[in-house]
Order: structure tokens, then sequence, then C-alpha cells
């Protein structure tokens, strides 16, 4: 090759490599996009809350994406599985992440409290769909998430009346006995549903069982000892399922009520034929009675889902808060903050979310009540708590 | 304290202890086997334990295609289902703890490494073991279906007499003596216990000592994959980590029987699985691991080689 051809071919690749610039940059500023993170259990023993709730931000955003906006938004997934220390490893990345603007999540409450130390100097806002802990929001706690942290559904302290409520319900002189699985999440919901406990019945016996317990024959051998006609606990599925195993197989015949926690689709396959007869709550109202057949199919078109599981309706509504902030503009994660603190939302149940200064629903909401029948969960309406 | 429990629940505590203690025994059996042959602790072993539920999983549901929502059989049905569950399990069970011994420790024996890096190896295989069925599994809990329907044979002082928890002890019990029996009179249980005393002059009496301790891996793995099918049916659960804790109870249970005996682990088990029971009925159960390690370090302080043990650390009977 001699010297002229070297020179053509330097200015032809330099060209070509101007031209190309140019056309991407020309791109990026047609289109924009902006990422929003799931953040919950994808995998491990409580996956099924977080693919449950999935779907619906998948849905929000595909609706949203395919009327060919300015700003795309991508979804993208943290796998943080209900666990506060695998939370507490995976959040600095999410952090350090600056095309995320915010947090569909976290799912669990203890996710939730090992995630704020990474957000809040990020100042990258959340808004959960399901983490219910009382001290996610509350002032006074330490462990608060002031001022990143939001949530649409309503707090343990609600839940767990309702929870008191329906295990009491049409069972005369109602003798508790209440369980809880030491977790973030369980432990104060127990303490909560103790005090309305004692208000309409007598508590006959507690229990702290560690999350992931194989034996739970001697708790099933307290509750028959204790006499118990109405045994609550507050944990998650998987420990669920085999507490109610273990307390049909003694011959117990207590009702079993337990709260969001174990209101997961794959609750009544985990259980088998002791599960039939669990009588569940969550503040979640499901998404199939809030929406038209027609775009029931379209979710899922969208998802491959056919029946819409527990926390559909509030991830969606969490998903298409931000979806309205960034259809306003918002792109930065101050924006995104000051959108989603100061706005006000409708949800997919046609009333109004608005959030109060640490993140709460103003105005609350009711809590559902749920019923294991023919193996699967059904819903019976909503309870005032 | 809820004393109350023991006074009416006393026997229901004592069979439901003696089964959990039971499973435990059958995979102390597998820790014991080894270290009294290798004095090496096979950390693997719990999660030969976990392959074994598995096994016992994929037998059910792949091979007899029931699943969750099937109706518990009868008859030959229920017989056949439950002999390949049960052999099924025992034989992976065997066949992997044969391929960790040739694979993570036979080459470091042969080449003289320290015991340390054969502990290193146990240990990394086991990870190894745990996280794979992890990403197979995507951590997510498995449910064993409900073959054998949970009946009562009656009652005893006010114990319920459940099908599950009476096959577990007298099936665990009968694998116990066989084991105890084979290990004490038979030519190969003669072979084991040589080794075990001293490997230098079995092999100086002609013993084939590769031969000798991969049958110790392969009866520890028969053991254990009986804990496996046992466990499966009695809980119906398993999970990646499902060999986490009951390894640790079972190793416990090893130690407060005195390690390297048999006995010792036969007994330990039943000791802790009681021990459990009573400490999460009377103290609850948030209390229960912490009782069983107070209890098993002030054991090791009065006898420091365990209930059973004796400062000779060979394979006894």
């Amino acid at each position: 090759m001699n010297k002229n051809s070297k020179r053509v071919l330097a200015v032809v690749a330099a060209s070509a490599l101007a031209f190309g610039t140019v056309v991407t940059s020309q791109a990026n500023a047609a289109v924009k996009e902006v990422t929003l993170m799931f953040q919950g259990p994808l995998t491990g023993p409580d996956a099924q809350l977080g693919q449950d709730q999935l779907p619906g931000a998948v849905y929000a955003i595909s609706i949203y994406n395919a009327t060919n906006p300015k700003v795309k938004i991508k979804l993208e997934k943290a796998d943080s599985q209900c666990d506060g220390t695998v939370a507490a490893n995976i959040a600095p990345g999410v952090a350090a992440n600056k095309k995320v603007i915010g947090v569909i999540g976290t799912s669990c409450s203890g996710e939730a409290k090992n995630s704020f130390p990474s957000y809040k100097p990020a100042g990258l806002t959340m808004i959960s769909p399901s983490a219910t802990n009382v001290d996610l929001s509350n002032p006074k706690s330490k462990s608060n998430g002031f001022p990143i942290f939001h949530r649409v559904v309503p707090f343990d302290s609600t839940q767990a009346v309702v929870l008191a409520k329906v295990a009491a319900k049409e069972v005369a002189s109602p003798k508790f006995y209440i369980v809880d699985d030491q977790t973030t999440y369980g432990k104060p919901l127990c303490d909560d549903v103790k005090l309305t406990a004692k208000k309409i019945g007598t508590i006959v016996g507690t229990d702290s069982v560690p999350k992931l317990t194989n034996d739970y024959s001697s708790v099933a051998s307290k509750v028959k000892a204790a006499g118990a006609n109405s045994v609550i606990y507050c944990g998650y599925q998987t420990d669920g399922a085999k507490f109610v195993k273990a307390l049909r197989d003694s011959g117990s015949t207590a009702v079993f009520a337990a709260g969001d926690g174990v209101n997961t689709s794959d609750f009544p396959s985990l259980a088998g034929a002791a599960g039939e007869g669990v009588r569940l709550t969550a503040p979640d109202v499901p998404f199939d009675l809030l929406v038209s057949k027609t775009e029931l199919a379209a979710f899922t078109k969208a998802t491959s889902v056919k029946v819409p599981g527990l926390y559909v309706t509030s991830t969606y509504d969490a998903t298409n808060i931000y979806i309205s902030c960034i259809k306003a503009g918002k792109l930065t994660r101050a924006g995104i903050q000051s959108c989603v603190a100061g706005g006000s939302f409708k949800g997919v149940g046609g009333g109004t979310i608005k959030f109060d200064r640490y993140g709460d629903l103003t105005g609350g909401a009711p809590v559902g009540e749920f019923v294991v029948k023919g193996g699967v969960i059904k819903y019976l309406g909503g309870v005032n708590g | 304290m809820n004393f109350s429990v023991v006074t009416s629940e006393f026997w229901s505590l004592c069979l439901q202890g003696l089964a959990l203690g039971l499973i435990y025994s059958l995979i102390a059996l597998g820790y014991t086997m080894v270290y009294g042959v290798l004095r090496l602790i096979n950390f693997a072993n719990s999660e030969v334990f976990m392959i074994g539920t598995f096994a016992v999983l994929v037998v059910q549901v792949n091979l007899l295609h029931h699943d969750v929502t099937s109706q518990p059989i009868h008859g030959f049905a229920l017989a056949k289902a439950l002999i390949l569950s049960l052999f099924g399990a025992m034989i992976v069970c065997a066949l992997l703890a044969m391929l960790v011994e040739l694979v993570a420790y036979r080459r470091l024996r042969l080449h003289g490494s320290s015991r340390l890096a054969s502990l290193i190896s146990a240990i990394g295989t086991s990870i190894f073991l745990s996280e794979g069925m992890r990403n197979l599994t995507n951590s997510r809990p498995q449910t064993t279906p409900r073959l054998l329907e949970k009946t009562s044979l009656g009652t005893i002082w006010g114990a319920n007499l459940r099908i599950d928890t009476i096959i577990t002890i007298v099936a665990a019990i009968i694998i116990f003596l066989a084991l105890d029996q084979f290990v004490n009179r038979s030519r190969l249980g003669k072979a084991i216990r040589a080794v075990s005393m001293s490997e230098e002059n079995s092999r100086l009496m002609g013993i084939n000592l590769n031969k000798v301790i991969t049958l110790t891996f392969a009866i520890g793995g028969l053991t254990t994959g009986a804990a496996a099918f046992f466990y499966a049916t009695v809980y119906e659960n398993t999970i990646f980590n499902v060999g986490f804790n009951l390894g640790i109870a079972a190793f416990t249970a090893a130690v407060l029987g005195g390690i390297g005996n048999i006995r010792g682990a036969f007994y330990g088990g039943i000791a802790l699985g009681l021990l459990e029971q009573f400490a999460s009925a009377v103290l609850g159960s948030q209390w229960k691991a912490v009782t069983v390690f107070i209890v098993l370090v002030l054991v090791l302080l009065v006898k420091p080689s365990g209930i059973f043990g004796e400062a000779v650390q060979q394979t006894r009977t």
C-alpha cells in the first residue's frame, strides 16, 4: 500500500467514524431511555412473592412503551431474595447505576431496611408494593426510609387488626395461639396482632420459630396442649406451609390464619390438602377484579401470566406513579423524588394515591380477606382495620 | 417456661423427638463412619443428604408421575413407591459419597496431604453441591408428594401413633442394627475396624485400603440416603440448603455420642432429637438451638470424647 492509498483510507475511516457518531447521537436524542429497578425476591424460598408482583411492573411499562414515547423505560431486576443480607449486598450496585431513576420495591421489609443506607445518600426513590413493616415510615424509628421510601399499601398495624379479626371470624370464644418467624416482617406483625387478639379473645400461647425451620411438630403439640382454636402465623409461605401441615397432621382442627407473607400463589401447592380453609389477609385487591376482560387479556399477552397473583395491583400502581412522573419530564433521581413525594396519582382501582411526609398513603386503605379453597386463593372482600 | 405442655404432650413429644432424632442418627452414622476410618469430617455428607431428598423427589415425581396434588396411594402401589424412593435415595447417596471420596479425598490421601487440605476439600465439595443445586432449582423450595396417608395406628398414653413416624422409627432402628451387625460380624466390617485402628498395619495384613475406604463412604451414603427418604416422607419438603441445619444437627449428634463411635452416633442422634423437642416445647422454639449447644458444651466439658466415646479414637461398636 503506497502513501496516497493510506491517506485515502484514513480519511474514509475517519469520515465513517464521524458519520456513525452523528447518527448514533441523533438516534439517542430521538429516543431516550431511563431505567426503573424492580427489587424483590425472584429466587429463593420467597421467590413467588416477587414473581407474582413483577408482571404488574412489566405490564405497566409495556403499555407505556407501546405509545412510542420520547423517553422509553427499561425495566431491570434486582433479586434480593426477601433477605436483608442479600439486599445489603446488591443495593450499593443499584445505587451506583446512574441510569436507575427509581426503585419499584422492595417487596419485603427486611430488604427495604437494608437498602436504605445505599439509596438514601444516592437520592434513589423507592415505592414498595408490599413492604408493610411499621418502622419503615415511622419518624421515631432509626430505620425509617425518609425521605426516599414510599409504599402503596397500608402498614402492618392495619393488617394486624384485620388478621386477628379474620382469625376470630365465626370462632366461638377465640383462643389464639400466635407464632412469628423472627423476621423483620413477621415479629412486628405478630406484636401488633396480639394487641387486637387480646381485645377480641384470649391468647393461650405464643412462639417464635426461626424462618426455615424444618420441624414444626413441637409447635403443633403446644397448640394442641394449649387448647387453641385459632392459630395466627406471621411469616412467609414456605414455613407457613410446613406449619399448617404439621398442625393438621397432629390432628388439630384449629383455624389457621396468616398475613400477606403466606398469601402467595404457590402456598396452596406447598401446603397441599392441609392448606384448604387457611384464612389469609393482604392489603391488596386482586388485579383481575379491577380491570376489564380486555385489559386482563392484554395483561396476559404482555406477561404470559393468566391469573394475576398477589400485589400485581400495587406493583402496577407503583410503576404507574413513576410513569406519570416520567411523562411530566422528571428524568433525574431528584426530579422523581419531588414528583413522587408531592404528587397525586390515580390507582387502577380508581382511588387517588398520595403520600404523607413519611411515605405512607394518606387516608389508608382496606385490607383484603382471602381463603384457600379448592387449591386456589380466593378473595372474599375488603375489611376495614 | 411452659411445663404444662410436657405433662399433657409428653409421649407425643417423645415420639416426634425419636423420629427426628433417628433421622439425625442416620446422617450422623455417615459422619462417624468416615471419621472412624479417615479421621476426617466429611462436611459434604450434609449435601449428600440434600441430594438424597431430591432423589426421592425425582423418583416420586418424574419416575412415578405423582405430584403435590396427587392423592395418597395404597396397597401395592404405595409399597412400590416407598421402596423405590427409599432405595433410589440410598443408591444415589451411596454413589455420590463414593464419587466424593474418589474426587475430593483420594488423591489428597495418596499424596500424603495434610488433614487441613482434606478439610478444605470437604468444605469445597459441600459448597459445590449446595450451590449447584441452588442454581438448578433457583433456590426455590420443593414439595414432595404425600404418597403415604398420615393415618393414625392408634394412641398410646395419649400420643398419636402416626404411620410415617412409626415407619421412620422402626426402619431406622433396623438399619442401625443391620449396620452394627455388619461392622461387628462381617469380614468387610472387620476390615473397616482394622483400618480405623491402624492404616499401616491393615495394609501389612493385606487389606485393600482403597476398597475399604470406598466401602465406608458407600455405607455412610446408604444411611444418609435412608435419612433423606424418611425426612422427605415425614416433612414433605426440601430445598438446596436443607442439609445445612440437619447436617449441623447430625454432626452435633455424632460429637455428642462420641465421633467415630457408631453406637454413639445412634444414641447421640436420639438424644439430640428429644432434647430439641423438649427444649422447644418448654422454653420456646427460639431457645431450641441455644439449649442444644449449651448441653453439647456441658457434655464435652465433662466427657470430652462424647457420651459413648472413649479416649481411643477408632470405630468401636
